[in-house]
């Protein structure tokens, strides 16, 4: 059973998910990102699921365990296709839709296949493999995630996107994706440090919180003004 | 090159960078968990120990 520090960083970052939805709902950019808002809200009721799991059966049982992976693949996908969302946005004056959205469902497609091909030769069970896939494909995704997140980091850098709102949501995932990878590696070398079990949770709250942020703070139109522009001489 | 196979192009390479670095970074750890959603416990991975079959869940024994 998790500490009490770990029941406060969890509600904590449930309350921020709660934040993100309402900031989004009451500055009126449900619907403008709705990918990014159903993560939020699917992550929400996967939070209250899972407590309610952990409470009845344990962190040892198997329904937490099914409960656990199973909507942590779910949420991994939804994540995806908020990271997707973002790609339409920065490339909707391109007039580029069709494009990444096929590039995205063969992306998808692509990480199942190959996540099937890596569980397929271990397991003969139909229901362990089933399981196995499952957390391979997100972990797959994941890392698919944090490759898409770069590149469209470049691509804004690159066309030079404006939109503070649009650029501070991408940053800030690519933030979240860069903190659990360097947390990995920190783990990996100082396997025995207790602190990391606190920092995985904690590193949760802070793509709601940067996102909260986003939708409470920045108008969804105002944009930065480029530093070559204002240095245009009369 | 037919504009259509650009997203399939796109979409390869992508994979490819991905499992790449998942390959690079996996190799040489002892843990397999890389990413929780939220903040809830994280329960022993189905694949803690390479790809060994993994044990009954404790309900199921």
């Amino acid at each position: 059973m998790p500490s009490s520090l770990g029941y406060v960083i969890w509600l904590l970052a449930t309350l921020l998910e709660v934040a993100v939805v309402v900031c989004a709902i009451s500055r009126h950019c449900f619907g403008r990102y709705l990918c990014l808002n159903l993560y939020m809200l699917s992550s929400l009721f996967v939070s209250v699921a899972r407590y309610l799991a952990l409470s009845h059966f344990g962190v040892r049982s198997g329904e937490y365990w099914y409960l656990y992976y199973y909507s942590d693949a779910v949420l991994t996908i939804f994540l995806y296709l908020a990271l997707i969302t973002l790609y339409l946005h920065v490339f909707d004056e391109m007039k580029v839709e069709k494009y990444v959205r096929l590039a995205a469902v063969l992306l998808l497609a692509g990480t199942a296949l190959f996540s099937y091909g890596v569980v397929h030769q271990s397991f003969q069970s139909s229901g362990k493999m089933l399981a196995s896939f499952v957390f391979e494909l997100s972990q797959n995704l994941y890392f698919v995630g944090l490759v898409l997140t770069y590149v469209l980091w470049g691509a804004i850098l690159k066309l030079r996107e404006s939109r503070t709102q649009l650029i501070q949501l991408v940053l800030s995932l690519g933030v979240y994706f860069s903190a659990f990878a360097a947390t990995f590696a920190l783990e990996n070398m100082f396997p025995n440090l207790q602190f990391f079990a606190y920092i995985v949770p904690a590193l949760g709250c802070l793509l709601p919180l940067a996102w909260a942020y986003a939708f409470w703070r920045l108008a969804p139109d105002a944009r930065m003004v480029p530093a070559r522009l204002a240095m245009v001489p009369r | 090159m037919s504009r259509k196979l650009t997203p399939l192009l796109l979409a390869m390479l992508v994979l490819a960078g991905a499992m790449g670095l998942k390959t690079a970074v996996m190799a040489h750890s002892g843990s397999a968990i890389m990413m929780a959603n939220g903040g809830a416990p994280v329960p022993q991975p189905p694949m803690a120990n390479g790809g060994a079959p993994v044990p009954q869940p404790p309900s199921a024994q």
